[in-house]
């Protein structure tokens, strides 16, 4: 068969469905519309956004078809399609993953129009349903974490209800509204699943759609410039003759980056996925089993941060209003400025106030992943007090080193680098407080410690605080009398047959007292 | 019925009408005055019409959706087990079914509880959420204190707030003893608007 | 190229068919836990007993990761320990008191305890009780002045064992158990090795002695030293 029959035996059929349907007539301004020739590397965030947002559908439709909706074997179908279904593991896997990534890739690409001045004349409202595309995004993501119906995803559950319920007046009913009811169960899962399988993505393929629709309208900005100031009365002119002039058409000259920069992402997420696996599900989402450590997603976890550091009195009042300040602001950003310059040279501020965001974000993450408030809950009974802290002590000293576990300080306090980090580490106590003044502090608490003095009797505060005592780098006067050198008797017990008779400090002591 | 509208839009007087794309399509002829009477008529008599189906439609599906919000909740005595489960002094763990359940939850209607018997026949029985953002939090008999593992709210024996960011002391149960069994008033997942 | 192109892209599908379910990535299915595993028997120690009787050096009270102690203590005395508690700071384990564990998990534990780190022995096989046996108290009186007082009287050099504080805290069997397996890895010896100023270490009779004589100086109300464990303050008074 030749070249030319082959082309026609395509041709026909093309030519007809062009002319019932137009869709090449549709799609070529689509394809060659004229995008500016500065457009390269910064530009591919928005299209790699739109392709996980792709991927998300269409694993999230291969899901749909073994996933049961309902609290009572939600879980259980989740770890069926983990271990049983071929590949099932695969297309949750992807899923978590690209999800993330798609939160990413929107992160960057926000960050970027916000740094370039792309969102000012006339492209408001195409920051503003990006804007709703955040949200509607952001709100995949958790109503995503709790179809994993697990602990965490109870919890989460939990930690949203209290949010809602401290709302004045109806916090009640709004509640309930979430909840289906007056518990998190089989109602509130079918509610979180028909937000995210119908309400959300309904909504994120309409906000697209206007997206991409003003996209067309207003062209994609040019590269910033500094001196290339925007003046709404004569932009649209000035840019389309620039484009008319200088510009390439977006497929191919522009889409090649955005198909490299996707290419490549796709293959990252792939081997993600098969590397990693699947996000859960965690333990099974029974509420009874309360040896648990509720956390929420990446995406979330600078709120869980900040929630922790809010100070009780305001607490309630920032829970509720910061979130609707802050989305107030986001839309509001191109109505505060939307002409003048673009070039971040040229606006100082809103790289501080950015850098600022960002920078917040990433340390409320940290926090919310390190959790330093959290009392580490088995710390007590699981981690041993450290060699050091036990070597060359008398009777006294270690049973108070026991009743330092017993009362469980280690849940709160490091000692040699393990234990909570909720209240200050121990291990050179002694060098910051005399005896009396932690008699003190054990006893009234204080600065976010527990009293425990109706807890522990004379005797286990007497070993206690003989402990603590203790606790100080070699060498090092104790604080209870100031400027006085009365290191108390740590050195080892002169016993015939003990490896550490001798001389000088066993390496271990040195080695723990000099790392902190 | 489209090409209607337009003529309509036009001629009730978006004069201008360069505010949107949709006028421009309309270079339909100009309509007869005796047509465009019945038009008008004809346009207001269904947008009437839909609008109160509209309603009549909507009253069932927001209804619906918000029923949750109007419907009023019982609690229910729920039973614990005997008294001497609970030795005087101690703090233990109670499980129940949550009366208030659907078909559907699952291990989700399950409930814990914390039952605290400060002498015979008196208790306080705690809800496992903490105060603070509802996380389980756990009882530690040793230094006598309840612990959150989320923010790390932490309570003395009789539920007061003894560290950490919960803004009060933790949800109680109402209880009573009968038959010398424990009872208690539960069913609605605790919250800062009532007590339990 | 082209062709190049075509066979890389069949070799990744038929790997994605056919190896894809062995990657990484994939959830191990999960092992139902058996109880009195060794796995589970590990698990269940390092939470719940780790923090104080740990191995070697570490930890504050009798490291339970020590062929020594299983070589003495017998099964049935670690399970009442765990479903009894001990003395003022060692909880009781038992459901039924508060504690993680069921009756049959504590049995099962302390056998899997005593496969994981004893020396194949059921116990009892040290020469010495477990538990605390009967002294007398004025021939105590002796064997601690010849024995220990060189370290251990107060204001020794190890410290004081008859330091009332420290009486109040350990049970006459904490002291038992202080001076039958003492902290070898802490310079402590058993009570059947040699000591400072008595090189030939204890005899059973010495250590029952001393034990009572220890325990008699405890200033609370125990004047008998066969009592087991002191009782357990009762601070539970209520601030409402």
């Amino acid at each position: 068969m030749n070249r030319e029959a082959l082309i026609q035996i395509v041709k026909q059929p093309v030519q007809w469905i062009e002319d019932r349907t137009g869709v090449i007539a549709f799609s070529t301004p689509l394809l060659s519309h004229h995008v500016p020739r500065s457009a390269k590397w910064w530009y591919v965030f928005g299209s790699a956004t739109l392709m996980f947002f792709t991927i998300q559908i269409v694993t999230g439709v291969c899901l749909g078809t073994m996933y049961a909706p309902s609290a009572s074997n939600a879980w259980e179908s989740l770890r069926y399609i983990d271990e049983e279904i071929p590949l099932g593991w695969m297309l949750r896997a992807l899923h978590g993953w690209s999800s993330s990534a798609m939160v990413v890739m929107m992160a960057i690409h926000m960050l970027q129009v916000f740094m370039h001045g792309s969102f000012k004349f006339p492209r408001e409202l195409n920051w503003i349903t990006g804007v709703f595309l955040l949200l509607t995004v952001l709100a995949l993501a958790f109503t995503g974490q709790v179809m994993r119906w697990d602990q965490d995803a109870y919890w989460g559950l939990g930690i949203g209800a209290a949010i809602v319920d401290r709302v004045p007046v109806f916090g009640d009913q709004m509640r309930a509204l979430m909840l289906g009811g007056p518990i998190i169960g089989g109602e509130t899962l079918n509610r979180f699943f028909a937000l995210h399988v119908f309400i959300l993505p309904g909504a994120a393929i309409g906000l697209v759609g206007v997206h991409m629709a003003l996209i067309m309208k207003n062209g994609i900005s040019e590269m910033p410039k500094p001196g290339e100031i925007v003046v709404p009365s004569t932009y649209r002119k000035g840019f389309e003759e620039r484009m008319e002039k200088s510009g390439v058409p977006f497929f191919p000259d522009a889409a090649q980056r955005d198909m490299v920069f996707c290419g490549v992402c796709l293959i990252l997420l792939v081997f993600l996925a098969a590397y990693y696996g699947p996000f859960g599900p965690g333990g099974m989402p029974d509420p009874t089993l309360i040896n648990t450590n509720p956390r929420p997603d990446y995406p979330f976890m600078w709120i869980f941060g900040a929630v922790s550091l809010l100070p009780p009195a305001s607490e309630t009042a920032i829970m509720l209003i910061s979130p609707v300040v802050g989305i107030v602001i986001l839309v509001a950003v191109p109505f505060l400025s939307n002409s003048g310059e673009r070039a971040p040279s040229r606006r100082p501020g809103m790289m501080l106030l950015a850098v600022f965001v960002v920078m917040a974000i990433v340390a409320l993450t940290w926090e919310g992943v390190t959790s330093p408030w959290s009392p580490v809950m088995d710390g007590w009974s699981a981690l041993p007090t450290p060699t050091q802290f036990v070597k060359g002590r008398t009777p006294l000293q270690m049973q108070g080193a026991v009743v330092f576990q017993y009362a469980q300080c280690r849940n709160c306090h490091e000692l040699g680098g393990f234990g909570g980090k909720r209240g200050p580490a121990l291990d050179e106590i002694a060098t910051r407080m005399s005896p009396d003044q932690i008699v003190r502090q054990v006893q009234q608490g204080g600065g976010n410690m527990p009293a425990f003095g109706k807890n522990l009797n004379s005797a286990q505060m007497t070993a206690i605080v003989g402990f603590l005592s203790t606790l100080r780098p070699e060498n090092e006067a104790d604080s209870s009398i100031p400027g006085a050198q009365l290191p108390l008797p740590i050195k080892s017990p002169l016993v015939v047959n003990s490896p550490f008779t001798g001389t000088g400090v066993p390496a271990e002591i040195s080695a723990g007292v000099s790392s902190r | 019925m489209s090409d209607d509208s337009k003529g309509e839009t036009k001629k009730e007087g978006c004069a201008g009408c360069d505010c949107g794309g949709g006028g421009g399509a309309g270079g339909s002829l100009p309509p007869v005055a005796q047509q465009d009477a019945r038009r008008g008529f004809m346009f207001k008599f269904g947008a009437g019409l839909l609008g109160i189906g509209g309603i009549l439609a909507a009253v069932p599906i927001v209804g619906y959706i918000i029923g949750p919000a109007r419907s009023r909740y019982r609690n229910e005595w729920v039973d614990l087990g005997v008294t001497t489960l609970y030795p005087s002094g101690q703090t233990r763990f109670a499980t129940f079914l949550n009366p208030i359940r659907q078909p559907t939850d699952g291990d989700a209607a399950k409930t814990a509880c914390w039952v605290r018997c400060v002498e015979a026949g008196k208790f306080q029985v705690f809800a496992i959420n903490c105060a603070h953002l509802g996380c389980p939090v756990r009882w530690f008999e040793q230094s006598k204190l309840f612990m959150c593992p989320c923010h790390g709210g932490v309570y003395y024996q009789d539920g007061t707030r003894a560290a950490g960011p919960p803004p009060r002391g933790l949800f109680e149960y109402k209880w009573k003893v009968e038959g010398g069994k424990l009872l208690i008033d539960a069913g609605r997942l605790p919250g800062l608007e009532e007590s339990v | 190229m082209k062709l190049r192109m075509s066979r890389f892209l069949s070799c990744l599908s038929i790997l994605a068919f056919l190896g894809c379910d062995r990657m990484p990535g994939k959830p191990q299915e999960a092992t139902p836990i058996v109880i009195g595993s060794p796995a589970w028997t590990q698990s269940t120690f390092n939470t719940n007993c780790r923090g104080c009787h740990s191995q070697g050096a570490e930890g504050a009270a009798i490291p339970l990761i020590d062929a020594g102690y299983w070589k003495v203590a017998t099964d049935a005395q670690v399970i009442q320990v765990l479903e009894q508690g001990q003395g003022v700071l060692m909880p009781s384990y038992l459901d039924s008191n508060g504690g993680p564990l069921s009756s049959d998990q504590i049995a099962a534990f302390v056998k899997g305890m005593r496969t994981l780190w004893g020396d194949g022995s059921s116990g009892g096989q040290g020469g010495i009780s477990g538990t605390v046996v009967a002294g007398n108290a004025s021939a105590g009186s002796q064997v601690f002045a010849s024995a220990c007082a060189s370290c251990h009287a107060a204001g020794g050099s190890a410290g004081s064992v008859t330091d009332p504080m420290y009486l109040k805290l350990i049970s006459n069997q904490g002291l038992w158990s202080a001076v039958v397996y003492g902290r070898a890895a802490l310079g402590s010896p058993a009570w059947n090795q040699p000591m400072p100023k008595h090189p030939n270490g204890l005899t059973p009779t010495e250590v029952a002695d001393v034990v009572c004589w220890i325990a008699q100086s405890r200033p609370m109300s125990s004047a008998n030293a066969q009592v087991n464990s002191i009782p357990k303050d009762k601070n539970v008074s209520d601030s409402k």
